[in-house]
């Protein structure tokens, strides 16, 4: 009923307790969880992707004990990578008439990434949760105070 | 009114000042090193790929694809222009030893950016070109800035 008297410290919010996530800064865990392989029998869309699976495969899942790889065989489809992100986000990369290094290139892109969403690059290099070291300027406390 | 403005004391001055009083230059550079160790945080003026940055511990740096690695390895800092603190600065001529500081950073990513679509076009003459392109990059996270010296 009566009226409340303000804190004589800032009240500590629970929300600035939490940790910021560094992914990298002393261990790093790699984004990526699995790779699913979908292709078809039959289908000569598919020849190439049949090729890669049954030389590459393999060895790539030996180089890489982080991702789950499952081969998924969709019949009457066209051949598919699928790469599922920690962020539950997935990659889809079409493989249809590609040829055996392509499809090596585009499952490299699916391992080396993030699965963040793409967004610009160019503007700002360096992406910083923390405060400025110098301090920020400001105008009231200089050592003469600007006369008008 | 004139008053007010006229009552700035010597001591009011000092105490809106936030920046401390110039102090002498340390004598050697592992004092200059404890005394930028001595403050709560400290950044690094580094130059990765020929172009420099100021970064911090945990930063995110997103420079130009570097071809050479895989995501997760860790790089060394080569090229540190400068380590500064809150009130003091060391700078290199023109880089700081590694002894002095070390500063590790470790791949993140390679990715690429948003398309870009380009389109060329010459008036009246038919000649229209359309190019569709997306800049790679790789994404760092910088570790801890180690300065060297002796522990308290």
């Amino acid at each position: 009923m009566g009226t409340r008297i303000a804190a004589a410290t800032k009240p500590i919010l629970r929300a600035r307790l939490r940790s910021t996530p560094a992914n990298g800064h002393v261990s790093f865990v790699p984004q990526i969880r699995k790779l699913v392989f979908e292709y078809c029998e039959k289908w000569p869309s598919s020849a190439n992707t049949r090729t890669y699976l049954l030389q590459h495969v393999e060895n790539l899942a030996k180089a890489n004990p982080h991702v789950e790889v499952v081969v998924l065989q969709r019949n009457m489809r066209e051949p598919i990578v699928r790469g599922f992100y920690l962020n539950d986000r997935d990659k889809v990369i079409s493989l249809k008439e590609s040829e055996v290094n392509q499809i090596q290139q585009k499952v490299q892109l699916l391992l080396d990434s993030s699965g963040a969403k793409i967004k610009s690059l160019k503007r700002r290099p360096v992406e910083s949760t923390t405060e400025a070291t110098r301090g920020i300027w400001s105008g009231f406390h200089t050592a003469e105070p600007f006369k008008i | 009114m004139a008053s007010l403005l006229k009552l700035s004391s010597a001591r009011q001055l000092a105490a809106r000042a936030l920046s401390t009083q110039a102090v002498a230059a340390p004598p050697s550079t592992s004092s200059a090193l404890s005394l930028i160790r001595s403050q709560p945080s400290q950044y690094v003026v580094a130059a990765i790929a020929g172009k420099k940055y100021l970064l911090a511990p945990k930063d995110l740096l997103t420079v130009p694809r570097l071809n050479d690695v895989r995501v997760g390895d860790i790089l060394s800092l080569s090229e540190i222009h400068e380590l500064g603190s809150r009130e003091y600065t060391l700078r290199g001529a023109p880089l700081i030893p590694q002894e002095a500081v070390r500063v590790q950073a470790t791949v993140v990513e390679h990715t690429k950016g948003k398309m870009e679509v380009i389109v060329k076009k010459k008036k009246r003459k038919g000649y229209t070109r359309t190019i569709k392109h997306k800049q790679p990059y790789t994404r760092l996270r910088i570790g801890s800035i180690e300065v060297e010296g002796a522990e308290l």
